[in-house]
């Protein structure tokens, strides 16, 4: 196969917003035929690349040519049409339709037909070795299966160039191996695959190339591999020179040492019953880590949420301190000491549209109030004090928390809880969709809070993150809780078998 | 496209949002400006007399239905409050008097507020659309009610047998011969609204509220109390509208209060409040009432023609809602 010939080249590209360089002098060239990786911190600049590319946004300055075409203005559906084609995180499917009516969406008549349609759409499936029926309703497939609707959708455009937007983000471990085997065929036939990923160990596994995209400069692109003379591959760049590309400086762990400070019991908690969750009863140690382990939907989110009053439980008892807690709604949970970091902090923990002041100061507002007023020079002191404590990146606290990086936003969640110290805080996913840089910056803080006497709840899908952090962990499969472990005894090995069940 | 082109744009794009931002003083600007040049009269001490006199029921109304759609949420039942509270306040004239009868018709306003906010609290409504549907419902209902009570006649003032002072006051009293004294009563609740709004854990939990329902509710703050709190405010300020409205008009009938919930909703978003919730203030609301006070004012000296005002009145309120969208669904 011809390894060299250039399917796509950027140059000099460059894009401001309103305040804001995203874009400076970006270079790029893509060889056909290639799985090329693209990574950076979040708000390093990927999306709005890829963007300029599909057409959603216009570019400054700069020169794309792509397949030998240069390419001035743009739209989405012009580029899908040209073979280029992107599939979005949150992918861009039409619920209430069918499979195959949404890979021709809009083509029935050059299908000649549903009827066809349907028989393409098998065709193109059946290719990437998919057994969805053409018939079934959009919104009754699974992340993994969208994503191969998505992939077909893509291939009955002929495209040449597929980009995948953080493919991963939704997908368990077997659902991956499938998606890395259908990328591997269609770099065999020929298609280039744009990869953008945080994961660096899918970047090693599946990718040629890598370019490392940081501040909105491309930093460097290397090849992953390295074929001697003998014809043996090695790395051509290791994990920690692929991170302080990211980041711009050398990180020497990607965890700090876990916290030994765990005593004595803090908050017991009896019987949890509702329709997902089944007799769940455990304690909570003062200073300890506790690791919640299980897949997406196991239950792991509905435990704590009816921990904090967010939803109701029937029998549920909550001792802390050994006395009884009402909790019934989250304002009891906050009054007794619980903080929540919720699973999703764009729809549940952020006030988007508001400033970096208003979010970190929402749950504090009523320590500084005064016959109903709120002191506002003692609101300011709150904001500015978290902002410094936790190094959050903003122009300024009156900054709205939208144009925020996901860890800068986290960030100002996380710091919105530690200013009314709670005794239990919950993290729900802390580190989802954050870069590097920061993650390490979170787990330093989950340290500290567990060194200052509080205890936590930690949930997270990266298996690796709750073994490193937390000093027990508790496995949940099917709404109930399948096993206790002490991650520094018991091998990971063992943990996500207990979480399987 | 060259590189020399980001600047400019950028400045155009500021001031497209200054534009944006500001757009109901310019227009209240331009309005005085093209109207005092077409019509001299405009600027008169007694047209300015009548134009203040105009910030009457849905100066109020309109200050109420802010905090609803500040709190993200909407209240179609003004009609039926403004109807029952007319109809109550005035029936109880006679027996006990003016003055305790309009404590007694402010009372009932924000008791059908607080009921209102109650029903969509116990029935789990917590969207805009929700909302939309049952306050229309309780409108309907309240209205149905004032019917009942005095079935289905209207209230003629002129058959009271007691002294109504303070109803004068409000409808026809000024201080000077040029400030209406229903003006003054305008900017004392102004006042205590901005202050709260403002200044005041309630009045910020409010905008949480709208902000984001959900995280305001993990965040702890008491959405639920937030909610009736919303429309206990706005059956207050609606019950005080409708003692104004009633105020100024011999005969009160049960249907009077029909199209106050469509104006205030648009004085509310004409003012710049988002109708996605959050955003906003009593102020910008004051520059809605105004806006669409002056416009009327000013069709009026133009042209004669009845229909025109109900055309153009429909046209503000598509022209708000779509400014709306534009300046704030874009990211």
């Amino acid at each position: 196969m011809e390894q060299n010939e250039i399917i796509l080249s950027m140059s000099n590209v460059n894009k401001s917003f309103p305040g804001v360089k995203a874009l400076t002098d970006a270079t790029i060239e893509v060889r056909k035929g290639t799985v090329h990786g693209l990574v950076g911190e979040n708000g390093a600049g990927k999306s709005t690349l890829m963007k300029i590319l599909s057409g959603v946004h216009t570019k400054d300055s700069g020169t794309i040519v792509f397949d030998g075409e240069t390419i001035e203005h743009t739209t989405p559906i012009q580029s899908i049409r040209r073979g280029l084609s992107i599939i979005y995180q949150e992918f861009n499917l039409v619920n209430t339709l069918t499979v195959g009516e949404n890979i021709f969406l809009g083509r029935y008549r050059e299908m000649k037909g549903l009827h066809n349609s349907h028989k393409k759409a098998r065709e193109l499936l059946d290719s990437i070795g998919s057994t969805i029926n053409t018939h079934t309703l959009v919104s009754d497939l699974s992340a993994s299966e969208k994503q191969m609707v998505e992939i077909s959708k893509a291939l009955s455009f002929s495209s040449k160039l597929i980009i995948m937007d953080e493919p991963s983000s939704s997908l368990t471990a077997d659902e991956l191996k499938c998606l890395f085997r259908i990328i591997n065929d269609l770099r065999e036939k020929g298609v280039t695959v744009i990869y953008i990923s945080h994961k660096l160990d899918e970047i090693f596994e599946l990718c040629d190339i890598v370019t490392v995209i940081r501040d909105g400069c491309i930093v460097d692109t290397k090849d992953v591999w390295k074929i001697d003379e003998a014809g043996n591959k090695t790395e051509n760049l290791t994990r920690n020179e692929m991170i302080a590309m990211m980041i711009g400086r050398e990180i020497e762990n990607e965890w700090p040492e876990r916290p030994r400070c765990a005593g004595d019991t803090l908050m017991d908690v009896q019987n949890i019953r509702t329709r997902k969750l089944s007799d769940i009863s455990f304690k909570l140690n003062k200073g300890e880590i506790l690791g919640f382990v299980g897949l997406v939907g196991a239950g792991r989110t509905e435990i704590v949420r009816a921990i904090y009053g967010a939803d109701k439980a029937k029998d549920l008892k909550i001792l802390i301190n050994g006395k009884q807690s009402k909790i019934k709604k989250p304002r009891d949970g906050k009054r007794a000491g619980i903080g929540l970091l919720p699973e999703d902090r764009k729809l549940e923990g952020l006030v988007l549209s508001f400033s970096v002041r208003d979010n970190i100061t929402m749950s504090s507002l009523e320590e500084i109030t005064k016959f109903g007023f709120v002191n506002s020079s003692l609101e300011k002191g709150i904001a500015e004090r978290q902002i410094e404590a936790l190094s959050i990146k903003t122009p300024s606290p009156n900054t709205k928390t939208k144009t925020l990086s996901g860890g800068n936003q986290q960030k100002c969640i996380m710091g919105r809880w530690l200013e009314i110290n709670p005794d239990i805080l919950i993290l729900d996913e802390p580190t989802r969709g954050i870069d590097v840089g920061t993650k390490y910056e979170i787990y330093v803080l989950i340290k500290k809070i567990a060194e200052n006497g509080g205890s936590v709840i930690l949930i997270s899908s990266e298996l690796p993150e709750v073994l490193a952090m937390s000093n027990r962990v508790l496995t949940i499969c099917e709404g109930k809780i399948t096993g206790e472990f002490n991650p520094e005894e018991t091998s990971a090995h063992e943990i996500m078998d207990a979480a399987i069940g | 496209m060259t590189k020399e082109a980001t600047p400019v744009k950028g400045y155009l794009n500021k001031a497209g949002n200054f534009v944006l931002e500001y757009l109901v003083l310019i227009a209240i600007l331009l309005l005085v400006i093209i109207t005092a040049i077409i019509e001299p009269r405009f600027l008169t001490v007694e047209n300015f007399t009548n134009i203040m006199r105009q910030f009457g029921p849905l100066s109020f109304t309109a200050l109420g239905m802010t905090f609803i759609i500040v709190g993200g949420f909407i209240d179609l039942s003004l009609p039926g409050i403004i109807s029952l509270v007319s109809m109550i306040t005035l029936s109880l004239y006679d027996t006990i008097g003016e003055v305790p009868a309009m404590m007694v018709g402010i009372a009932l306003g924000t008791t059908l507020g607080i009921l209102n906010g109650t029903i969509l609290v116990a029935s789990g409504a917590t969207t805009q659309a929700k909302a939309l549907f049952i306050t229309f419902g309780m409108s309907e209902i309240y209205k149905a009610v004032s019917q009942l009570y005095t079935g289905g006649s209207p209230q003629d003032r002129n058959f009271f047998e007691s002294p109504m002072p303070v109803t004068n006051a409000l409808s026809s009293g000024s201080v000077g011969g040029i400030f209406p004294i229903a003006f003054f009563v305008f900017l004392f609740f102004l006042t205590i609204l901005f202050i709260f709004q403002k200044k005041t854990l309630t009045g910020r939990s409010i905008n949480y509220t709208g902000g984001n329902f959900v995280a305001a509710e993990l965040g702890g703050i008491p959405t639920k109390r937030i909610m009736i709190i919303i429309y206990a405010i706005c059956g207050f300020m609606t019950a005080i509208g409708a003692i104004v409205l009633f105020s100024r008009t011999p005969v009160a009938s049960p249907l009077m209060g029909a199209d106050y919930a469509r104006d205030s909703i648009m004085a509310v978003v004409v003012g710049g409040t988002s109708l996605l919730g959050g955003r906003g203030s009593v102020l910008r609301t004051v520059l809605g009432v105004s806006l669409i006070i002056l416009l009327f004012n000013c069709i009026v000296l133009i042209s004669t023609n009845q229909f025109l005002p109900e055309v153009i009145r429909g046209a503000v309120l598509v022209l708000a809602i779509w400014l709306d969208h534009r300046r704030h669904a874009k990211g």
